[in-house]
């Protein structure tokens, strides 16, 4: 993580990280904390994108398995991911990816609407994609991604 | 300013209704003296009225002013013993009491409340030395609608701005009473200005939330400096916990660890101790309820007060109040009964309902008893079910204490006509939601026609739970302790003795009772594991289940014996190996919690006991809601997480759902029965193999035990196989010598499965895969039947053919039965006796056919006890034994057995029974039905002994 590139006030700044083989980023500004506790306690009968919940400083917080929620594949444990935990309504929730990338700059009216194949069940997590020189990023909406599944049902 | 920032008002609210407390019972205590009046009392009232009337005087509160006023004349007469308290007037004056309590409680709209009725009636008192009439000191309709609420905004000002004005105009008067020495005001009636408060008004300000301004608490100062203090020893142990990260001295840490402790739970229990309240607060308005509603109902009965100063939690104090009443009010209205019902009883006249408040177990007990009429389950029992709430069959299976507990249900009300006092369409499942809500539980006893007794457990607190740690999985659970009811620990060696696998679902036996077992893991989905305390480590578990029962400890014993031969050997099931060094391991032992729902009792298997801890709760997130079983989740001592189980949603999510579990209980009895009616009674075999593509079986319990053997122990000695054992030398026979099967394998190593036949050991050669396993299939005794082979069965996808070992050593040694043949006892010329056999299998009827014809007897057959009744009664003089089994449809063979023996005619014929479950209470139940004895079945040795036994020819009796 480099520090912040002062950028103009219209840019915002996007944390990136690897999901599955995809580079997803967020913005920045979302993002509470990203830490590395894996001490996670298992919750039987959970969703399965859920994997675990953890004690961060006395509060209990819910981790989301980002790769298996966004149906990219399960996170390897073993490969030193990471939690980031971002600032749900009412509680924290941790979203556990496989590696962390670099905080990109990026200006607002550049990210593009994702494109037509990534639609489908994975599009609706998706604001836009964001492309750099040598990468795409898909930025992520992270209200649909902590959106609970009976949520999902009532929405339709 | 608002009144709620008044701190003058506040002051004098808190100490009115601390006055109002005190007078309410100090009333009834002047009732009960009459005439003799204790004038320190009737002081003591008329104190509190006059500094309530001196303070509403400094307020500007007229309406309170007068009330209190009219009230303290009253009081005047009765201290100066002008008057006697009869209990008309103090009804009169508890009415009076309780408006002013009403009053301040909404100080706001008290100069605005109409007070006349109350005040008259004091006056009339006052005047003419006697009460009204009861008509005329009923309260206004206001009084019982009105209930304290915030005045609405708009309002209060203005009405401020009255109180402001008349805060100076009454001052002087209030100063000049309180010099004075209290003369009563006659003009009194001049003061009263009848509120023009609308009934409707207070109707609409009811309807908007009730919300009361903070609630302030009392606490002692003692308890003020000790949190102090102890706030003052935090900081300290702070500074010392710093100045050690500091240094990095890992002695002194310690210290500070253990300083810090302390004085964390000192302070935590100091203050838990500020929300303290005695119970006192609540009890203290019982005895007027108690008054009101027995004067009310035209019953006597005295009130007794135990234990008001046990503390409960400020929250619980003020939740417990309705739950409590409702259920005075019960007692009171069901529970005693009328004076006369209760002298024609024998009992007094006057009820007794105890009220009393103790510690128990770290939890705080009331108990509600009265010496009533007590509660009858039966009848219960019939509204329930005609409620529709449960079955006739479920009642059937209840205890009476479950009975009891049925009025506990939703939807359920007793009062069979409903009356003002109790029974008004909610009942007892409302006080049981609260109770719920509070954590706290509800338990009924009663004696009918003696009383009942109602025992509430609470928590002492909400915020901080003691809880059972429990491991399931490789993770921590907690299971609260107010659910808890004991920790049961069954070792690996009594598993088969106390747990019952009965249809699919697991019982422990408890104290007499059937008990339901969950494991965990099921109702979680977890993968199933194990905890071995030896090793230390958690591990997968492939046991279906632990009430394998196969032929109970016995088996096991055999079963170790069996692997210990195999692993000699290089044995090529190493999983059967692990499984039985398993089952005789601590680590194969079960750990059940026992937990308790309120009405539902059950077992929950855990891999592990931990400690028990206290624990704070905290909730579970958002995308965890939908889960079941889990009433939140906790911070464990090393920082992780540990998930509080709900055992209330664990029962449904197992599909517990009855009292005490005897739905499931009864459930299981009927599933047990129906598998066994099936006509497929369980067998345990014990298989092998002689050749390579052959498997036999025989019933495990002609087994007497296995060899295992090299082939050069096998001598060849005088045309026969002997083999050295035990100092002697067993005869050894192989399958092939009777049966025409392929003949034994040549191995280096045999096992040898010894039988003991009519007094001799015999082993039969074998070669292994062996195992044992309880069959349910049905016997085929036709397609493979011959010589030695009594049918087949196909177990595991094989055809094994199960071997009948009498008919082996019969072909090979039949000498060795001669001497128990019939006409050696009998003679030629004795009519052989008549045996009637009773059994639903053709396999089990043929086989019992096949032993009693060997021997020479005439056979009967019948298929249950309906038929064998039938033959009984047309044959009744040749029949001289019964034979029956005891599983059996129409008909089982415990009624067969008490119908005979209960017949005048027949009830000399013994009976004998076999059975593949002898289990004790079954062998139990026999006898006491009169089974003259008790067999296994396919042991044919046994069951031929007792057929000689009690088989005497007909005619040798006449």
């Amino acid at each position: 993580m480099k520090p912040s590139s002062q950028s103009n006030k219209t840019a915002i700044e996007l944390a990136t990280f690897h999901v599955g083989d995809a580079l997803c980023g967020m913005d920045i500004l979302k993002v509470q904390e990203i830490n590395k506790l894996m001490e996670m306690t298992i919750v039987p009968q959970s969703p399965d994108y859920v994997q675990g919940i953890l004690n961060l400083r006395g509060q209990i917080v819910t981790i989301i398995d980002l790769g298996k929620k966004l149906g990219l594949g399960q996170t390897d444990l073993g490969s030193d991911p990471r939690n980031i935990i971002v600032n749900a309504p009412g509680e924290y929730v941790g979203l556990l990816v496989n590696k962390l990338s670099d905080v990109v700059a990026a200006e607002p009216d550049k990210i593009e609407p994702a494109p037509a194949n990534m639609s489908g069940i994975q599009g609706v997590f998706f604001t836009g994609v964001y492309k750099t020189d040598n990468k795409l990023i898909g930025v992520l909406d992270i209200k649909e991604v902590l959106r609970t599944e009976t949520e999902n049902i009532n929405r339709v | 300013m608002t009144f709620e920032d008044d701190e003058i008002l506040q002051g004098f609210i808190e100490e009115s209704l601390e006055h109002l407390a005190d007078i309410e019972n100090d009333l009834l205590a002047i009732e009960e003296g009459g005439a003799d009046i204790d004038v320190d009392l009737v002081n003591k009232v008329f104190r509190a009225a006059h500094s309530i009337k001196g303070g509403a005087g400094f307020m500007g509160l007229t309406v309170i002013q007068d009330l209190a006023h009219a009230t303290e004349n009253v009081l005047g007469l009765i201290r100066s013993e002008k008057l006697v308290p009869t209990p008309e007037i103090v009804n009169v004056l508890l009415m009076s009491s309780d408006q002013l309590q009403q009053l301040i409680e909404d100080i706001g709209n008290s100069n605005k409340a109409d007070i006349a009725s109350n005040v008259d009636a004091l006056n009339m008192i006052y005047e003419q030395g006697e009460a009204p009439s009861i008509a005329a000191v009923q309260p206004s309709p206001i009084l019982e609608e009105q209930v304290p609420t915030e005045e609405p905004v708009a309002s209060e000002t203005v009405e401020e701005d009255i109180l402001e004005e008349n805060h100076e105009a009454v001052l002087e008067e209030t100063v000049s009473e309180e010099e004075g020495t209290l003369p009563p005001e006659p003009d009194i009636e001049n003061d009263v200005s009848p509120s023009p408060v609308v009934q409707g008004t207070n109707k609409k300000r009811k309807a908007k939330s009730a919300t009361k301004p903070d609630t302030s608490i009392r606490v002692t100062v003692s308890l003020l400096d000790q949190l102090m203090n102890l706030a003052g020893e935090l900081v300290l142990s702070r500074n010392q916990l710093l100045q050690t990260i500091t240094s990095g001295d890992v002695r002194s840490a310690e210290t500070v660890g253990q300083r810090i402790d302390l004085v964390t739970s000192e302070l935590q229990e100091a203050i838990m101790l500020t929300r303290m309240q005695p119970i006192g607060n609540v009890f203290n308005k019982f005895p007027r309820v108690v008054r009101d509603l027995s004067g009310k109902l035209n019953k006597q009965m005295d009130l007794t007060i135990v234990g008001k100063d046990v503390e409960l939690d400020k929250t619980i104090i003020e939740s417990i109040n309705d739950p409590l009443t409702h259920l005075v009010r019960n007692s009171v209205d069901h529970g005693i009964e009328s004076p006369q019902e209760r002298l024609s009883k024998g009992k007094d006249a006057r009820g007794l309902i105890v009220l009393k408040a103790y510690h128990a177990a770290g939890q705080v007990v009331i108990e509600i008893s009265d010496d009533g009429k007590g509660i009858d389950g039966d009848v219960l029992a019939e509204t329930a079910v005609k409620k529709g709430l449960v079955t006739q069959e479920q009642i059937n299976v209840m205890s009476e204490k479950e009975r009891i507990n049925l009025i506990l249900l939703p939807g359920f009300s007793t009062a069979e006509k409903v009356t003002d006092v109790s029974g008004r369409g909610v009942g007892m499942d409302v006080v049981k939601t609260n109770l719920d809500q509070l954590g706290g539980s509800i338990e009924i006893e009663s004696d009918v026609g003696k009383g009942s007794t109602i025992s509430i457990k609470l928590p002492l607190t909400l915020a901080i739970i003691p809880c059972q740690i429990i491991m399931t999985g490789g993770e921590r659970y907690a299971i609260p302790q107010v659910n808890l009811e004991e920790l049961l620990r069954i070792p690996a060696s009594k598993i088969s003795e106390r747990i019952e696998k009965v249809g699919n679902a697991e019982v422990v036996r408890l104290r007499g009772n059937l008990l339901p077992l969950i494991r965990m893991s099921d109702v979680f989905e977890i993968e199933r594991t194990f905890f071995d305390p030896v090793k230390e480590f958690t591990g997968k578990d492939r046991r279906e289940n632990v009430a394998d029962r196969r032929s109970g400890m016995l088996l096991s014993e055999k079963n170790t014996e069996l692997e210990n031969i195999e692993s000699d050997g290089g044995s090529d099931r190493p999983e059967d190996k692990r499984k039985s060094d398993r089952r005789q391991s601590p680590a194969s032992a079960l750990n059940i919690v026992v937990v308790s729902t309120g009405a539902m009792k059950y077992g929950l298997i855990v891999d592990r006991l931990h400690d028990s801890e206290e624990i704070v709760i905290k909730p579970l997130g958002r995308h965890l809601q939908q889960c079941k079983g889990y009433a939140g989740a906790t911070i464990m001592g090393d920082g992780r997480i540990a998930l509080i189980l709900d055992v209330n949603s664990i029962a449904s999510m197992a599909g517990l759902t009855s009292l005490e579990g005897s739905e499931r209980a009864s459930k299981l009895a009927e599933a047990n029965k129906e598998a066994i009616t099936q006509s497929k009674d369980r067998q345990a075999l014990l298989t092998f193999s002689s050749s390579p593509l052959e498997n036999f079986g025989v019933p495990l319990n002609q087994v007497e035990r296995v060899e295992k053997i090299k082939s050069t122990d096998v001598e060849d000695v005088g045309g026969r196989r002997v083999m050295q054992y035990r100092g002697g030398s067993l005869p050894l026979i192989s399958i092939d010598e009777v049966a025409m099967v392929q003949s034994l394998d040549v191995q280096d190593n045999y096992l040898v499965i010894v039988f003991h036949l009519a007094g001799k050991d015999i082993g039969l050669l074998a070669t292994g895969p062996i195992d044992a396993v309880e069959i349910s299939t049905d016997i085929d005794d036709i397609t493979l039947k011959q010589t030695g082979i009594m049918g087949s069965a196909i177990i595991g996808g094989k055809t094994t053919m199960l071997i009948d070992i009498f008919e082996v050593v019969q072909a090979i040694n039949p000498q060795w039965f001669e001497d128990v043949t019939l006409e050696d006892r009998f003679g030629t010329e004795v009519e052989a006796p008549t045996i009637l056999i009773v059994e639903d299998s053709n396999f089990f009827r043929n086989q019992v056919r096949s032993y009693l014809e060997e021997a020479g007897f005439n056979v009967l057959e019948a298929e249950d006890g309906v038929e064998a009744l039938q033959i009984i009664e047309e044959q009744y003089n040749e029949i001289t034994l019964v034979v029956t089994d005891i599983e059996m449809p129409n008909m089982d063979g415990f009624e067969l057995t008490e119908k005979i023996k209960q017949h005048p005619e027949y009830s000399v014929l013994p009976v004998i029974a076999l059975t593949t479950l002898a289990a004790e209470e079954d062998i139990e139940r026999g006898k006491s039905v009169g089974v003259d004895e008790y067999h296994i079945k396919l042991d044919k040795e046994r069951l031929m002994e007792s057929v000689h036994k009690y088989a005497q020819p007909k005619n040798t009796i006449h």
